[in-house]
């Protein structure tokens, strides 16, 4: 939650996290939001059909179905691009349904041909190139079922910083 | 007596009213449902949802209680 007090007129995001685990088929969720307004509590519902093989679903098929733009040298990693495979019988729009604000841009064809493979692209912006997180970014297709699919994205930066001060220490 | 009482709960009466109707915080949360759709085993995924105070009073947040 970015403020815990929101003032009158005034709007916040408050982010719920969803780990999948070991979960099979579909799970829903129920958070709930205890505020001064009182009972009853206000809640959000969140919901998500968990997979074992995502390289096996319909109508496509995203890989890599994680993106990892985790740097553990000074190499600077910026961007990841994926591919989306239209394996059903049909056009597909894809369009973007979340995705987290200040940390980066999503590149995403506008459809894909039956069949066909697409590419898509994640890019870091420069404020998020310190930070390590675990967020997603949700699309959803123009098919009968208006289907969802989302992709987790991982950074995990190494602080180069202390690594050189550990290996500096006993030389002093 | 029976005068003084009705006294009283009428100035109860326009108490609670008071109360209820000024000064009250009201959290609307107009998108409250995301389905994630496909969604792979062993990830962490998120989504922001956007919360709106429009009550007369600041509104506070105190606990965010896992589904």
């Amino acid at each position: 939650m970015e403020k815990e007090i929101i003032a009158v007129g005034d709007s916040a995001a408050l982010e719920i996290i969803f780990s999948t685990r070991k979960y099979k088929s579909r799970v829903a969720k129920k958070p709930r939001i205890q505020t001064n307004e009182g009972p009853p509590d206000k809640y959000v519902q969140i919901s998500a059909d968990v997979v074992l093989r995502p390289d096996s679903t319909y109508p496509i098929v995203i890989n890599p179905y994680k993106i990892d733009l985790s740097q553990f040298t000074e190499k600077v990693i910026k961007k990841a691009k994926f591919k989306i495979t239209n394996v059903s019988d049909q056009e597909l729009d894809i369009s973007l349904k979340s995705l987290p604000r200040d940390l980066f841009e999503v590149s995403l064809p506008g459809s894909i041909k039956p069949g066909g493979t697409e590419s898509g692209e994640i890019k870091l912006l420069n404020d998020a190139l310190e930070k390590s997180f675990e967020k997603s970014i949700t699309i959803q297709l123009t098919d009968a079922d208006s289907s969802r699919f989302t992709i987790p994205i991982k950074r995990t930066v190494r602080d180069m910083t202390k690594k050189l001060g550990a290996t500096e220490a006993p030389g002093k | 007596m029976k005068r003084t009482a009705i006294l009283v709960a009428a100035l109860l009466l326009v108490l609670v009213l008071a109360t209820s109707s000024f000064g009250a915080p009201r959290l609307t949360i107009p998108d409250a449902s995301f389905d994630f759709g496909y969604v792979p085993q062993n990830s962490s995924i998120s989504h922001e949802f956007w919360l709106y105070s429009e009550g007369d009073d600041s509104l506070k947040i105190l606990k965010v209680i896992p589904g």
